[in-house]
């Protein structure tokens, strides 16, 4: 088993849940409550990723990453970081392509809080932030983690970004599934074999976690609305 | 609860508001400390004056004015937002959170007093509407009764300017609604703000008005004592 590959995917995985946990809860937010004129066109742009093949999003990250481009050369300049072939590329590059799975179950969850409970706490002197803290985001508990489950397990599984954006530079960028590829092509089925299953035993882990807080979720609030 | 002084207080509302394209609320009034009964068949727009006094409806045109404080004034421009408004408001699904325990729910409102001082005050409001006993239990696992009771609780432990009644005691039964009508009455009389009650009961209209209001298609049609206002038979 390719022991620096998993490493490196567990390590990139982790970065883009935690920096899409801090992105996802204020867009999903603005999403949920604000601005509904114009929320059809965001949450189109967020949705994109969903269907654009892998290649075509990979092949516009590659030239946006050159470094000859706009944000190739900020990036250049302001952290000393190339973003072609590197793995604060890889990162930049699996936030935007997994920004559908964080962001739509946490927007759903923030929907479905229901508005009364927001009244509520307003009349009783609540301000915007105490209600997020304290009304919304303990009851989208459930969306959140379901978000945080699905990016990890989508970054985890991604290739075709991944081998567009990062190339296949063992230690550097090359993830689980790209060194299942390199087994596959350097005919050592027994090694791609152990990988696959590693990563179909992860996959279905990560969508049981999700049907059951999904499950839990629903109980408690059919629970809460019937009492 | 923070003693209040005794004065007068005064709920005036003057509420212009398009809900629909053949729904417009237009309605004017004042009422005193007391319980004012705000009378109507569904969909008369009684929930709707309501969430305009709160804020959490705006009007498009109006002026609403508590203990001389003015909450919304279209022509100046003032738009209290509702935690500003000090209003307290008991929805008719009551609006308890459902992830908080009753004592949790009931001082929610207090975020601004110390948390021994927030528990003391919870556990006698409780008290006081005969929950004593809920304080660590969970919502969901309240009684319709325990819940209505919890639910004033939580309103009246701000020490509003207004209290605002949407239909609370419609699911009791008659034993338990007097109950909580002489509870309220009694708090009522200690800290004398206007109470607005929202119903379509005439029995109830009857039995708490010291005023009524009858509103019909978002006006208010006729304002009075309840034997001016309320033809019983028409009504039943």
């Amino acid at each position: 088993m390719n022991w620096q590959a998993i490493l490196l995917t567990v390590r990139l995985a982790t970065t883009v849940c935690a920096l899409l946990l801090v992105i996802a809860l204020p867009l999903a937010y603005w999403i949920s409550f604000f601005n509904r004129r114009w929320r059809f066109l965001v949450e189109a742009v967020i949705a994109l990723p969903l269907v654009l093949p892998p290649t075509v999003l990979g092949y516009y990250m590659l030239v946006a990453f050159s470094p000859h481009s706009f944000l190739g050369r900020l990036a250049d300049s302001l952290f000393s970081v190339r973003l072609a072939f590197s793995f604060p590329g890889l990162v930049l590059a699996s936030v935007i392509y997994s920004l559908p799975f964080a962001v739509q179950p946490v927007a759903n969850a923030f929907s479905a809080v229901d508005s009364r409970l927001l009244h509520a706490a307003a009349v009783l002197g609540a301000s915007r932030w105490r209600c997020f803290r304290t009304i919304i985001l303990p009851l989208s508990k459930a969306g959140i983690l379901t978000g945080a489950v699905l990016t990890f397990a989508h970054t985890v599984g991604e290739f075709g970004v991944v081998l567009m954006v990062g190339g296949n530079i063992q230690g550097a960028t090359q993830t689980i599934s790209i060194a299942i590829y390199d087994d596959v092509q350097a005919l050592n089925y027994a090694s791609a074999a152990r990988t696959s299953a590693l990563l179909l035993l992860f996959s279905f882990v990560a969508l049981a976690v999700v049907y059951a807080l999904n499950r839990r979720s629903s109980i408690l609030w059919s629970t809460a609305r019937s009492a | 609860m923070v003693d209040r002084p005794q004065r007068v207080s005064l709920l005036k509302a003057e509420i212009r508001h398009r809900l629909s394209s053949s729904f417009v609320l237009d309605c004017k009034f004042e009422i005193h400390a007391g319980f004012s009964v705000l009378f109507g068949a569904s969909g008369a727009g009684k929930t709707s004056i309501l969430d305009c006094i709160a804020g959490i409806k705006r009007p498009e045109s109006g002026r609403i004015e508590v203990d001389e404080v003015v909450c919304f004034d279209s022509a100046k421009k003032i738009d209290l937002p509702p935690s500003a408004r000090r209003m307290a408001y008991v929805f008719q699904d009551l609006a308890l959170f459902p992830h908080l325990s009753v004592l949790e729910n009931v001082i929610y409102g207090l975020d601004h007093l110390r948390k021994e001082t927030r528990q003391e005050v919870g556990h006698a409001v409780l008290a006081r509407f005969g929950s004593g006993h809920l304080v660590q239990r969970s919502t969901r696992d309240l009684s319709g009764g325990e819940r209505q009771r919890v639910a004033l609780a939580r309103s009246l432990v701000t020490n509003p300017r207004a209290l605002l009644l949407d239909e609370p005691l419609a699911a009791l039964d008659r034993a338990t609604r007097l109950k909580m009508i002489d509870a309220l009455q009694s708090w009522n009389e200690e800290h004398a703000i206007p109470i607005l009650y929202v119903t379509h009961s005439v029995r109830e209209a009857l039995a708490l008005g010291q005023r009524v209001l009858v509103v019909e298609a978002g006006q208010v049609i006729a304002q009075g004592t309840p034997a001016e206002v309320l033809d019983r038979e028409s009504w039943e």
